[in-house]
């Protein structure tokens, strides 16, 4: 299909939007009701271009223009300019923007005049202030001033939705993006317009807004109406240190942006990511990151002649180390380690726990069973015809696998991909969209996924795989039948079925599979349990694991807090001052996912590359790190001393290039995988310390000042000069 | 109790005027909001939450829907709902006096309902006869032209013991062959203009 686009010719799938044309073409048309997931609309006006086509005679031929050889095919304008994101581009169409055409940008500085009549002009109290889209459009596109000479709107400014987003009536624009974001992609109808015309306001009439992935809208809004209100006041946009990098609180790997300000951790936004997430987060990954920089460990500990726990130097910590270990045999130092540790810091630990000899090495959550059904990806659920999940919360364990079903039962339309990048207006999303309940079957425990799916089956969960295989009622009988008339069916295994099965487990998936032909998606227990599974990490032959640290005669125990400490000589590695670091005889500081490099692998396979952001967290150390700490303590040569060393590790073990992953992630599937007995797990979000602790700023202020927080980075104040010149 | 709890053959006949389909559902929400309206003068933030559940659909929606329209209300309004308009014509005419003196009168603010139950008072905008300007609606029933003092008074008087007189021209309001808009009696109305007529017809195309 070949379209003109100011004088320039190119080709363009069919179906193109015009506003896609535009783009594809270099050029630019500005917008604010479009949204790359969502239904266009052509509700803000701003994309107005001028468009036209050729005609055609009742004889097939063009309507031509011109005399002889210079004829062409005559070009029919609309008469007033049109909404690009609505129209489609067509065969011969010729389009001008704003670059070409005065009409339009006269059409789209008056919209913009328009669209400016009501909104206040508070941008420098505003939290979008630059990095807002009608700001950056104004500036673009607008005459620069105002000839409205009257009263503007006024409305409530703070006005709570719920405890996370909090809406400033007077800054919306009506773009309808937040409303359509909750009908289409969560399903949930919580959000319209209440009154008309510019007494326009959004509200919800359900006494707030469902937790889950509300926190969405706050990235959508074009202006800052819809705020984080855990970021609100926390810093400007210019001031945030961005960094890009995967989410792993649970085994989706969510691309986002942790921003970070004066070396705190302020506020999480989502980043697209087509294979993953789209361009959405829940509510979890969004708002629950506090933690990170509140109550941080940054100083090792170690007990004092009292035996009370006091800051120490690393390497006072190692010299405590080296006493509490010394007589030991280094085979007797347990170590174990969150199964939300990198990759690299997992090849670190095999590779000592090689060094040392030691038979108790475990990571924790795991699930006992290894799956080797064929692989779904998340794009597979998305665009799957049948989906079955047994036995799983997914607002618990993977909640954006839970967009991603809902985006398969509207119909699984995935917005194409263009050189500018996805699809800026897919024509084909549309509002309101029919929905496929009867394509979601639920199998287990009842859980939010109930309300959208047409098969509900409340079964226990461990049994369901085997009655599946024989089919013993009516409801069972149907979901069978649905897997075997689908194409493309997916089934989805969560904890309640993953957690303590055994047996014929492995045999039954494997036979489901493959006589259906689905594919399958184990959530994995934590967000890299399916990554650190390839490595060596479960207790060898007599080795004792987590749930049996209590045992062990010494052991070294990272992120986990299993609130035991063994029985000898115990070093606790975290973040935070947890029930376990408590009964530590050394602690170690941790820095949390946010400030690691390295890379986990999430539910599909996919490796996904952790990159550090710029929070403050005194001499807290990475797992890797942490390790040739222990192994000095120990007498040791630590296989690994940083980043690099842990990744010719696994390039050696796993053949597995780490250094150029793409920003998207690449799919990779390990060849051999290790499992053993583990420990019964029950998957939950929301930790205590992910909670915001509701304060005023007054109290926040003064709390910092009181944990004697400064700013990283400055200067120590110079002593005071007597007879100071000012 | 549900407001639609006993009346199923109402809400059955409703909803067989639209397609049995979730979006047929949705429909039916104008009919019954009015239905509700009707009944009680009032929608309730309940009552939103009971069609929403017969239309399937959410009370947001609901209160989106019923707040688009300014005609439905959701305080409760009195058994006479007086609305006056209050646009340039009937300002000119002396709406504004006539605002005043029911709302001292009657002692209601808009959004309340006098003591007695019988008043509420809403100011609207054009209700499309300003040839009778002032012009009063009551509920639903029609205009009251050319509300002077006196006949203010008449009115709130008959209404006062529950009866109230006829309106004068039923809505919606009829307008002549000519254009011209008449009173109850017949009499045309526009007295300063004079000398209408017909425009020449359009039957030859742009000429």
């Amino acid at each position: 299909m070949k379209v003109t686009v100011d004088g320039t010719e190119i080709d363009l799938p069919a179906g193109t939007s015009a506003i896609d044309a535009v783009f594809s073409a270099g050029g630019d048309v500005p917008y604010f009701c479009a949204h790359k997931y969502l239904s266009p609309v052509g509700a803000c006006r701003m994309c107005l271009v001028e468009s036209g086509s050729p005609r055609r005679n009742p004889d097939g031929s063009f309507v031509m223009e011109g005399e002889g050889d210079a004829a062409t095919p005559k070009v029919f304008w609309f008469p007033k300019p049109m909404a690009s994101c609505t129209m489609q581009a067509t065969e011969g169409m010729h389009i001008r923007s704003a670059k070409t055409s005065q009409v339009v940008a006269k059409a789209q500085a008056g919209m913009m005049e328009f669209t400016l009549l009501n909104h206040p002009l508070d941008c420098p109290t505003c939290d979008k202030g630059g990095a807002c889209e009608l700001q950056d459009r104004a500036f673009e596109y607008g005459y620069g001033a105002s000839r409205f000479g009257f009263d503007r709107r006024h409305a409530d400014k703070h006005y709570p939705l719920s405890d996370f987003v909090i809406l400033d009536q007077e800054r919306c624009i009506h773009c309808k993006r937040c409303v359509r974001y909750f009908e289409e992609v969560p399903g949930q109808e919580v959000l319209d317009f209440i009154e008309r015309g510019g007494h326009t306001f959004i509200d919800t009439q359900e006494g707030g807004l469902p937790t889950g992935f509300s926190g969405n809208i706050t990235d959508i809004c074009p202006v800052g109406a819809l705020l984080d209100n855990v970021a609100r006041f926390r810093g400007r946009n210019w001031e945030y240190d961005h960094t890009p990098t995967t989410c792993t609180l649970c085994p989706v790997g969510c691309s986002i942006t942790v921003d970070a300000r004066n070396g705190r951790l302020e506020r999480i936004v989502a980043r697209e990511n087509r294979d993953v997430n789209e361009a959405w987060i829940c509510d979890a990954g969004r708002f629950g990151h506090v933690f990170a920089s509140e109550e941080r460990l940054t100083t090792p500990l170690i007990r004092d002649e009292d035996g009370q726990l006091v800051a120490a130097t690393w390497d006072a910590a190692i010299d405590a180390m080296k006493r509490g270990f010394s007589g030991m045999r280094t085979a007797d130092v347990a170590l174990y380690l969150g199964a939300d540790s990198t990759l690299e810091e997992g090849a670190a630990l095999e590779a000592l726990a090689a060094a040392t000899g030691t038979r108790s090495v475990d990571h924790a959550p795991r699930y006992e069973v290894s799956v080797t059904a064929p692989q779904a990806t998340l794009t597979d659920v998305a665009t799957a015809d049948a989906i079955v999940v047994i036995g799983a919360d997914l607002g618990e364990e993977a909640p954006v696998l839970e967009l991603r079903i809902l985006e398969a039962l509207r119909g699984g339309l995935i917005p194409p991909e263009f050189a500018h990048g996805t699809a800026i207006a897919d024509l084909r999303l549309v509002e309101r969209p029919a929905r496929r309940p009867e394509r979601l079957a639920v199998i287990g425990r009842e859980s939010r996924l109930w309300a959208h799916a047409g098969h509900r089956v409340s079964a226990d969960s461990q049994g369901a795989l085997a009655r599946l295989t024989h089919p013993d009622t009516d409801e069972l009988r149907a979901v069978v039948a649905l897997l075997d008339g689908a194409e493309r069916p997916v089934i989805i295994l969560g904890a309640d079925v993953l957690s303590g099965a055994g047996g014929s487990f492995s045999a039954n998936l494997t036979d489901l599979a493959s006589r259906t032909g689905a594919r399958v998606i184990a959530i994995p227990a934590a967000a890299n349990s399916r990554g650190l599974a390839a490595l060596n990490l479960v207790p060898r032959a007599g080795g004792l694991p987590v749930w049996r640290a209590q045992e062990a005669p010494a052991a070294f125990i990272s992120r986990l807090d299993p609130g035991v400490r063994a029985a000898g000589f115990t070093v606790v590695h975290d973040t935070h001052l947890t029930a376990t670091a408590r009964l530590a005889d050394v602690v170690l500081p941790a820095v949390t996912n946010y400030e690691k490099r390295g890379t986990v692998q999430n539910l599909e396979g996919r490796l996904l590359p952790l990159h550090p952001a710029a929070i403050q967290s005194g001499e807290s150390a990475d797992l890797i790190r942490t390790l040739s700490a222990l192994a000095e303590a120990l007498g040791v040569k630590a296989p690994a001393r940083g980043l690099r060393g842990a990744q010719a590790l696994l390039a050696d073990h796993l053949g597995l290039d780490l250094s150029d992953l793409p920003a998207r992630g690449a799919l990779h599937t390990f060849r051999r995988t290790f499992a053993g007995p583990a420990a019964p797990h029950t998957p939950t979000l929301w930790t205590e310390r992910m909670h915001a602790r509701p304060l005023s700023w007054v109290d926040r202020i003064e709390e910092l000042v009181h944990s004697d927080w400064q700013l990283p980075g400055a200067p120590a104040a110079p002593p005071a000069r007597a007879g100071g010149s000012d | 109790m549900t407001y639609f709890e006993t009346k199923q053959p109402l809400v059955a006949d409703i909803f067989s005027r639209y397609p049995d389909s979730p979006q047929g559902r949705r429909s039916a929400l104008m009919p019954l909001l009015r239905e509700v309206q009707d009944a009680e003068g009032f929608v309730s933030e309940s009552r939103m939450a009971e069609i929403a559940a017969l239309c399937g659909t959410t009370a947001t929606e609901v209160r989106s829907v019923m707040s688009f329209y300014s005609t439905y209300h959701t305080l409760p309004t009195g058994k006479y709902h007086l609305q006056v308009c209050s646009t340039l014509m009937c300002a000119l005419a002396g709406a504004d006096e006539l605002w005043d003196h029911l709302v001292e009168s009657l002692d209601v603010q808009p959004g309340e309902v006098s003591p007695d139950g019988r008043f509420s008072v809403q100011k609207v905008e054009c209700l499309g006869s300003c040839g009778t300007a002032p012009v009063m609606q009551i509920g639903d029933d029609g205009y009251y032209e050319n509300v002077g003092p006196g006949k203010c008074a008449q009115i709130l008087e008959s209404l006062r013991n529950d009866l109230q007189p006829l309106p004068d021209n039923p809505v919606p309001v009829t307008v002549g062959d000519d254009g011209r808009q008449v009173l109850a009696t017949g009499q045309a109305v526009g007295s300063s203009v004079t000398g209408l007529h017909r425009l020449p017809g359009h039957a030859g195309g742009d000429a």
